[in-house]
């Protein structure tokens, strides 16, 4: 067995030689001159009966040598070097496929490796597709929640479900050590990273009896936490650490790719610890997030249903305000990561197939030009001999060499743009800066240029080379002429499709930054910080720093005026509450609905000044009210028409969360104009300013310091950070000024349009090149026609007519048919569109007008050539 | 005219395995053999049959070595391989099998 496949490796390599063969042949042609010269023939006769019996010997020959196992390698080694030398021959052909198919297959690889990433990759959890989040909708918070008054009802009645958990979120917590860091902790209950599916690298997860409030502490670390701060130490286990100043004892390491399912950072998971009695009675108790294995078999709209009952409970035990615009949510994990990037991952993904297809069409548009041009030479090499497979074979070899080198290209193009995407891409799209072109991609691209190679290389390959071509007529194939017009009016379709799109965005983007903010952001320079427990573990000693800070800064060089806010607009954190608990004196309570959200937060009396927010009513706050007993609220003015639609809201009293004995009274001492507050595309919501008095009440950890100043911004940003470092070097701030934090805002907005923007620009210069191309062709085709036409009289006039007719034809019908999949197609842009429509008349008439004009200069320049054909030189070749 | 052509295809590597199976021989006696058992119903011409012979070596079912022929000239000798032997008796069974069925059809109709 062995001796026999080494005999067929021996042959792979070399196979019979050609003497061999020959010798053979001879031998077989002598025995039969022997035979007919026995059967009483002469000599001369029975060689040449005997030559006539055995027929070609060439064509034996060529026949035993293609028995040859190597055979099949020869010949594509024959027809790589034929393809590679051809190629060489026409470096202009060579490089705009090459480049052509590079932007496509770049494109498209590195936007499909983002989008992988974010739609398609593996969630790090056994059996994923069974995971679900599970919670409550309502008016406060985007993503569902569970309260724990419901939480523990749930979870003890749900049928749906394997299991149910929960985790009450990460927040920050200090390591309280030697070396002493700021670290994420992640409270979660017993049953979490079972529910997950998630086992412990080293060590166990904590048992119900260490979640309880009062048990022993108990963590588990994160990897890379581990690395970091115990160098992958085995022993680590059982180690005590000092967590916001208590002791807790690490029981185990998480697995390198653990996260957690809410996407946060988190270094320590502890248990949540929660008192279930008492979360029980609660109302509504403590927010968290609930997860939860389906059953297997049982669908998410299945599970949906199945939890009604559980529904109708937390229902009963809302406030009667909130039930109308509470909802349950059930839906996968990977939808809940996902949420709001998952339209933009899919448009992207639209978008570069749409180049790819562009590309694709001109690759073969160039090609089938590249096959037309060598009509004759095919017909020669198949006169010659060569059989029609072997004619398409090398025809698709070509094709297929170009692709892999357009592959190559394209994949280095690839990590190139991933780069520039990693580099301008905002901050909130998960996963992005992980991005990479992996094995699976490489394979993706591959399939892509070998699927664009093959396909479109075979169209011309396929056609059969014509007799008549050998006469040396070149006359297109008419069947081969609709083809690659149609290829065309694809392009312009799709080339009109990103456009639309790329427009939409970008007019959409102007809006966003060219709306009113409702403030002045410039010279204004911020600086936030969040002061950690274990220096500032009260409200005293927080109040103390930040109102020494704001000393040290007050009269600091060229700061003008100086407030401090625990948030700032337009977007981003800030504090909410509902509508319907303001109560205002002498008025009665409000009923039904929640009356939506209001968005309020603590000032100092400067906060509008330094932001230029107008004071349309009342004084303001002023500084002798720092030091009162009283409360006092400034409202914007929407929230003033509202609470008084027709009174004078200055002198007014208010109490904010629902009025009973112990809810404080709040004077309103002004009326603010509105300023933006829900990022830069949201609705505006009704907002309130309470007044953040020199009392330890009003103060918290966290606190922005906004100063108006006279000088360049990078000064004064270098000035606050030694002042805060002179107080304590060892708090992280934040410095920025406000026009910065707006701009950030606008980030993903930007990312959005300036990517779907090159991809337009992109796809329509190769439409330009593909429609320049063709019509070139064409009048190279006719070059002869041309001329006829012009010695019989035919004006240069009538020439450029009949040229541009054409290509008119085609643009118009590009055109039409991208207005309308382009009207259909919009719509699914209309979320990410900010004050414009997705059906925009403006954009679509300067689109439609901008595509017309640069595909008509196309034409223009190979419509131009044909009017200069001289008859005489036309009519003489050939 | 190739009477190769009217043979079922796959017929000539049998007749050449069979023809092998009694002793080594080279192309033309191989030719010769077939021509004169089948009553000259069976020509081989050239072109088909050394084309076979080496897809027949490559695959390692027969082997070749040069030798001397009858007339003491240098002639290429083939003979079966082990597995050219296995897969003798493999496309004897086949063949039976598709007679066995044909026949079967043919008496029906």
């Amino acid at each position: 067995m062995l001796k026999e496949s080494l005999t067929r490796f021996r042959f792979l390599l070399s196979g019979k030689t050609h003497r061999e063969v020959d010798e053979e042949l001879q031998f077989h042609l002598e025995q039969q001159v022997q035979a007919n010269i026995s059967a009483g023939m002469l000599p001369q006769e029975a060689r040449r009966h005997a030559v006539i019996a055995f027929g070609g010997i060439e064509r034996a020959r060529e026949n035993c040598r293609e028995r040859r196992p190597s055979y099949f390698i020869e010949t594509l080694l024959q027809d790589i070097r034929y393809s590679l030398r051809g190629l060489r021959r026409s470096p202009s052909f060579t490089v705009t496929v090459v480049l052509t198919l590079m932007l496509g297959i770049g494109a498209t690889t590195a936007v499909f490796s983002v989008v992988d990433r974010i739609l398609f990759r593996s969630l790090p959890y056994s059996h994923a597709d069974r995971l679900v989040s599970v919670g409550l909708i309502a008016p406060i918070q985007q993503q569902e929640f569970m309260l724990g008054g419901s939480y523990y009802e749930w979870r003890d009645n749900q049928t749906p479900f394997e299991s149910l958990t929960s985790e009450i979120g990460v927040n920050p917590c200090d390591l309280t050590e030697e070396r002493p860091a700021r670290l994420d902790c992640a409270g979660v209950e017993a049953t979490f990273l079972p529910t997950l599916g998630v086992s412990p690298l080293l060590g166990r997860n904590f048992t119900k009896e260490e979640d309880r409030p009062n048990a022993p502490r108990v963590a588990l670390i994160s990897y890379p936490l581990w690395l970091r701060r115990f160098n992958g130490d085995p022993g680590v286990l059982n180690k005590l650490i000092h967590l916001d100043g208590q002791p807790a004892r690490i029981i185990g390491v998480l697995p390198k790719d653990f996260e957690m399912p809410t996407l946060e950072a988190a270094d320590v998971v502890v248990p949540e610890a929660l008192d279930e009695a008492a979360q029980r009675k609660g109302d509504p108790g403590r927010p968290m997030y609930g997860f939860a294995r389906l059953k297997p078999g049982v669908s998410i709209p299945q599970a949906k249903a199945a939890m009604g009952p559980e529904f109708d409970y937390s229902l009963r035990l809302a406030p009667p305000m909130f039930r109308k615009e509470v909802h349950l949510q059930v839906r996968s994990l990977r939808d809940r990561q996902v949420h709001d990037v998952r339209l933009t991952a899919w448009i992207l993904l639209g978008v570069v197939l749409a180049v790819l297809l562009i590309a694709c069409a001109n690759v073969s548009n160039l090609l089938m030009a590249r096959g037309a041009g060598r009509d004759r030479e095919l017909a020669v090499r198949s006169a010659l001999g060569a059989s029609r497979a072997r004619l398409v074979r090398q025809a698709l070899t070509e094709s297929i060499v170009l692709s892999i080198a357009g592959s190559v290209a394209g994949s280095t193009f690839a990590v190139l743009l991933l780069r520039v995407f990693i580099a301008i891409a905002p901050e909130g799209i998960p996963f992005l800066s992980k991005a990479q072109i992996d094995t699976r991609i490489m394979l993706f691209t591959l399939l892509l240029s070998l699927v664009c190679g093959v396909i479109f290389g075979l169209v011309p390959a396929l056609s059969r080379p014509r007799a008549e071509a050998l006469a040396g007529r070149t006359s297109m194939t008419s069947s081969h002429a609709v083809l690659r017009q149609s290829l065309v009016v694809v392009q312009i379709m799709a080339s009109m499709m990103l456009l639309v799109a790329g427009t939409l965005l970008f007019r959409s983007f102007w809006n966003l930054q060219n709306q009113r903010l409702g403030m002045h952001t410039e010279s204004v320079v911020t600086a936030t910080l969040s002061l950690g427990q274990k220096d500032y573990p009260t409200p005293e000693r927080q109040m103390a720093f930040f109102q020494q800070l704001a000393r040290q800064l007050r009269y600091g060089p060229g700061i003008r005026l100086l407030a401090m806010s625990d948030s700032l607009p337009p977007g981003g954190y800030h504090h909410d509450q509902i509508y319907a608990p303001i109560v205002v004196e002498g008025k009665p309570r409000k009923k039904g609905g929640t009356g939506g959200l209001v968005t309020w937060r603590w000032v100092t009396p400067d906060y509008f000044r330094v932001l230029d927010i107008p004071i349309l009513q009342g004084p303001g706050f002023t500084e002798d009210e720092l030091s009162s007993k009283d409360h006092f609220i400034v409202l914007s003015r929407s929230l003033a028409s509202r609470l008084f639609p027709d009174q004078d809201p200055i002198g007014q009293r208010l109490q904010l969360s629902g009025g009973g004995t112990d809810d404080p009274w709040y004077r309103v001492t002004g009326v603010a104009a509105d300023v933006k507050n829900s990022g830069l595309t949201g609705e505006d919501e009704p907002e309130y300013y309470r007044l953040r008095r020199n009392a330890s009440a009003d103060w918290d950890g966290r606190s922005s310091i906004v100063v108006k100043t006279s000088l360049p911004t990078d000064a004064v940003q270098r000035w606050i950070h030694s002042q805060v470092a002179s107080l304590d070097p060892t708090e992280p701030v934040d410095i920025e000024t406000l026009s910065e934090r707006v701009s950030k805002l606008a980030d993903q907005p930007r990312f959005q349009t300036v990517l779907v923007a090159f991809f337009a620009v992109t796809g329509l210069v190769l439409a330009v090149i593909g429609l320049y191309g063709v019509i070139s062709f064409l009048v190279v085709q006719r070059t002869q026609e041309i001329g006829v036409r012009m010695a019989l009289g035919a004006s240069r006039m009538a020439i450029l007519r009949l040229v541009l007719g054409k290509s008119l034809r085609l643009i118009i019908w590009g055109t039409s048919l991208g207005l309308l999949a382009a009207l259909a197609a919009s719509r699914v842009l209309s979320s990410l569109l900010f004050s414009i429509g997705p059906h925009d008349p403006v954009t679509f008439g300067i689109v439609t007008l901008l595509l017309f004009l640069v595909a008509l200069l196309a034409t223009l320049i190979p419509a131009g050539s044909a009017t200069k054909v001289n008859p005489i030189v036309a009519l003489r070749c050939d | 005219m190739p009477p190769s052509s009217d043979l079922l295809q796959g017929t000539l590597d049998l007749l050449i395995l069979k023809t092998l199976a009694l002793e080594s021989m080279h192309g033309w006696g191989i030719a010769q053999r077939i021509q004169q058992v089948s009553k000259d119903a069976l020509q081989i011409g050239q072109g088909s049959l050394y084309p076979a012979l080496h897809r027949l070596e490559y695959k390692g079912w027969i082997r070749s070595e040069w030798g001397a022929s009858e007339n003491n000239r240098k002639a290429k000798f083939y003979s079966l391989s082990p597995a050219g032997k296995k897969q003798l008796a493999d496309e004897l069974k086949d063949w039976d099998r598709l007679i066995t069925a044909i026949a079967l059809v043919l008496k029906q109709v």
